[in-house]
């Protein structure tokens, strides 16, 4: 160890920092808020309905697939950049498990097929993206219309039906009180929860995020790791497809499209609630919850599912611009 | 001229020959006291250099007089009006300020950017006029007697171009008080000489000038009078000539500055890295040996390839040709990670967007470059054991930091500096590059990183420095090597070595 350098009379730092106050917090724990009213809202509307230990579990299941696939899309905006993929990902992989299955392979060589499938989509992405330099925009959005192409190629354009008893478990199954996708969704969510904010691996995703020159003169693979990244997405995407369609009990080509933009609004609406306006784990569960308890408490007060629409894309739109202002606040 | 001491007495009204006057500001962040009681006056027609280290209270005295920071006591006056608190009232009393990074919309010409603000010029009310425009940011030009080619991006431009583009847009708007935050810090020394010109040329036409800058030389070569700030209070105020660096130092630092730069053992050892014939896109068929326990300074102009040449040597550009050489063994570096693996390490030039991770915290930054020894590959970390290793580095290398969870875009320059170094000495690198390793810290800063520079070659370390501060290159090295258009000039020891013989050397003369 090196002897520390003495100084005579250090001279007080003197650190600048914005001053407490009211709106920065509502704007940190808005979105929080946000949820918390929205619940209180529809429990008023629909008293011993919505608010009820059987319609709360409901909803965990509902955002169950939402969630997964939000929790590792959070780790490829935590890089810097996002993965439009995801979706039609997931279709491919639920439309796969389920032709081998149909097939006749057994269930756990048909589950790993899924896992494979959703690597080699992520490898894919990772080296368009990381080794070959396509923006993620451009990388994605093709491989996007190509897993959904390819979706629609295996199955002609048709549902697959028929799938087998012990498949539809994963879907509709329980663990105690609780539904399997739930239990698989929150087990991704302490694995990624745990790999960003504890882990060397974490740590360089989030440094890459900030700064990758930087990260790159400090002697870390920014390829490596930003490409580890689409890994994690592209599995998170096909776990949600697997699950998708066991509680559908059947695979749809199309089944998964909605959950990227969603995907995205959820990990924006988290960033909202990060001091450096940061995707993070924790937020982007608050994220789901909120288009999760949108989608629920709505569809109790019967309202159409074509307001639904309208009404998530204005609340990706306050996600987008709050996320923003809490940016511009933390400066 | 007579001593300007704070604390003057109590001044009713304010003095009409002023430009700029401050009286009494005091502004506290959080109980720390910013600024305390400071006063600052300026007649038309003078340049008055405002200096202190990082954390004195120039900056948040600055912003003060911008406006942009209202003060918890005392008034801002310029050129007669009151203007405490306002950016508007502050900017229509005829005040610019020209901040350290340049404020111009890169993606239009000068001329335009010289017209924002101002109403367009226009025909028949509706199409622009485009000659209009031009004029008018010609005349700006004319009045500064410069050349600036008004039909470029500004973007496109050099950091000196845009300066002058800026300083341009000040005098469009007939500023009355211009002041200079750090100007010079990312120009050339030609570059500096011309951003002088412009200065003096603005004085003798009634302008009164606040100089910002951590260089005392350029302090002295412009300024006619000097005000000095430490711990938020104005310490001094006083006619340059009555100066001198020691003096200036001992009031910022508030102690003598007994020598700046360490003794040095010139004993070095064993060839640690040496370059043959190594080539990239400035440096061309360069030689250079670096041996154990010496410091070797790198000088040389803005475009010299004196950063080029430390990015071929660390791995962060590949070479077109050449040959490097680790300790005898021939090396290839890939990528800094290769070189850092060869205990090759490079600080690099800026510190901002090169080397800090702005959006995490302390112990992030610090511990970046030997994650793996927190943990394994994606294994897991203790953020016990993180805080512990980043408080150690913390104290060995005194970063005044409240916790090392702090983000680090909240600390001062130097210790942000401080914070880069430790990141890189983390790996105990046996070969140092450092690039501008102090370029926009404080003195007391300073000193304390060419103690280090000095003890890490000491026990056993090559250090490579690159600095454009000639003395301060010159106090520190063991060897100075003069790079012009990126071929070394020159070759000599730093001892005794004559300013005047390195200076021409940069221009590509050899005597």
């Amino acid at each position: 160890m090196r002897e520390p350098v003495v100084v005579d009379e250090p001279a007080p730092a003197v650190v600048e920092r914005p001053r407490r106050r009211v709106g920065p917090f509502l704007l940190g724990y808005g979105t929080l808020l946000g949820l918390v009213g929205l619940m209180l809202a529809f429990g008023a509307l629909r008293p011993g309905i919505f608010l009820s230990a059987s319609n709360l579990r409901n909803v965990l299941e509902q955002i169950a697939i939402l969630g997964i696939i939000s929790f590792t899309q959070t780790i490829v905006m935590v890089v810097g950049d996002f993965d439009l993929s995801v979706g039609s990902l997931a279709s491919l992989s639920g439309v796969l498990v389920a032709t081998l299955l149909i097939g006749g392979t057994s269930l756990p060589v048909a589950l790993l097929a899924a896992v494979a499938i959703g690597l080699l989509a992520g490898a894919i992405n990772g080296v368009l993206v990381a080794y070959m330099r396509l923006s993620a925009f451009v990388a994605t959005l093709a491989m996007m219309t190509s897993f959904a192409g390819l979706a629609l190629f295996v199955t002609n354009g048709s549902t697959l039906f028929g799938l087998p008893e012990g498949f539809l478990w994963l879907g509709q199954g329980r663990i105690g009180p609780l539904p399997l996708p739930v239990v698989v969704l929150a087990t991704v969510g302490i694995v990624t929860w745990a790999a960003l904010g504890h882990t060397t691996l974490g740590r360089r995703w989030y440094a890459i995020g900030g700064n990758p020159e930087a990260v790159r003169l400090a002697g870390i693979n920014v390829d490596l790791v930003r490409f580890s990244a689409f890994l994690a997405s592209g599995v998170g995407a096909s776990i949600a497809g697997v699950i998708l369609a066991s509680r559908l009990a059947s695979a749809h080509p199309t089944a998964g499209t909605p959950f990227m933009l969603m995907s995205i609004a959820a990990v924006f609406l988290g960033m909202t609630l990060s001091k450096e306006a940061q995707p993070n784990i924790p937020g982007t569960a608050v994220g789901v919850l909120i288009l999760g308890v949108l989608s629920n408490g709505l569809n109790i007060m019967q309202v159409s599912s074509y307001v639904q629409q309208i009404l998530t894309g204005l609340i990706i739109v306050l996600a987008v611009s709050l996320s923003g202002l809490a940016q511009r606040v933390a400066r | 001229m007579p001593d300007d001491t704070p604390g003057d007495p109590e001044v009713e009204g304010s003095d009409p020959g002023l430009a700029l006057e401050v009286r009494g500001i005091s502004r506290a962040f959080h109980g720390v006291q910013a600024v305390e009681d400071a006063t600052l006056e300026v007649p038309p027609g003078e340049c008055h250099g405002l200096v202190g280290e990082n954390g004195a209270g120039k900056s948040t005295l600055i912003k003060v007089i911008g406006g942009s920071l209202a003060p918890d006591r005392g008034t801002v006056t310029i050129c007669g009006t009151p203007t405490t608190g306002s950016i508007p009232r502050a900017q229509a009393a005829g005040l610019a300020v020209l901040h350290q990074e340049i404020t111009l919309i890169p993606q239009l010409d000068a001329a335009e950017n010289i017209g924002l603000g101002h109403a367009v010029p226009t025909r028949a009310g509706l199409a622009v006029d485009w000659p209009e425009v031009r004029a008018h940011a010609q005349r700006a030009v004319d009045r500064l007697g410069l050349q600036i080619p008004l039909d470029v991006a500004v973007g496109r431009l050099s950091p000196a171009m845009q300066t002058m583009v800026a300083i341009a847009r000040a005098v469009a708007f007939e500023a009355r008080v211009l002041i200079l935050d750090e100007p010079t810090a990312s120009l050339t020394d030609q570059e500096t000489v011309k951003l002088f010109d412009v200065v003096r040329r603005l004085r003798e036409q009634g302008v009164a000038i606040v100089y910002v800058s951590h260089r005392l030389e350029e302090i002295f070569e412009l300024c006619d009078r000097v005000t000095v700030m430490r711990d938020g209070r104005v310490v001094a105020t006083d006619a340059a000539e009555a100066l001198d660096v020691d003096r200036l130092i001992r009031a910022m630092v508030g102690r003598s500055p007994e020598r700046m730069f360490p003794e040095s053992q010139r004993q070095p050892g064993e060839t640690l890295l040496s370059a043959h014939g190594l080539t990239g896109e400035r440096v061309e068929g360069l030689d250079l040996t670096v041996r154990r326990g010496e410091v070797v300074g790198i000088a040389g102009l803005g475009g010299s390839g004196r950063s080029e040449l430390l990015r071929l040597l660390a791995g962060a550009q590949r070479p077109r040709d050449g040959q490097l050489r680790r300790a005898g063994r021939e090396v290839s570096f890939r990528s800094p990670r290769a070189a850092l693996k060869e205990g090759v390490a490079l600080v690099p030039e800026e510190r901002r967007s090169q080397a800090l991770v702005l959006t995490r915290s302390v112990a992030h930054n610090l511990l970046l470059s030997d994650l793996s020894r927190l943990g394994g590959w994606g294994g897991l970390v203790s953020k016990r054991r993180e805080a512990e290793r980043a408080r150690g580095i913390a104290s060995d290398l005194q970063i005044k930091v409240a916790a090392t969870r702090q983000n680090v875009q909240e600390l001062s320059g130097g210790n942000q500096q401080k914070v880069v170094l430790g990141r890189v000495l983390s790996r105990e690198p046996e070969v140092l590059l450092l690039d501008e390793p102090t370029r926009g810290i404080d003195v007391g800063t300073k000193v304390e990183i060419y103690r280090l520079i000095r003890e890490l070659a000491d026990a056993g370390r090559g250090v490579v420095v690159v600095s454009s501060e000639l003395p301060e290159l010159l106090g520190l090295v063991d060897r100075v090597v003069v790079l012009h258009e990126g071929r070394v000039t020159a070759q000599m020891d730093a001892d005794g070595a004559d300013p005047e013989v390195v200076l021409s050397a940069c221009y590509g003369r050899t005597r």
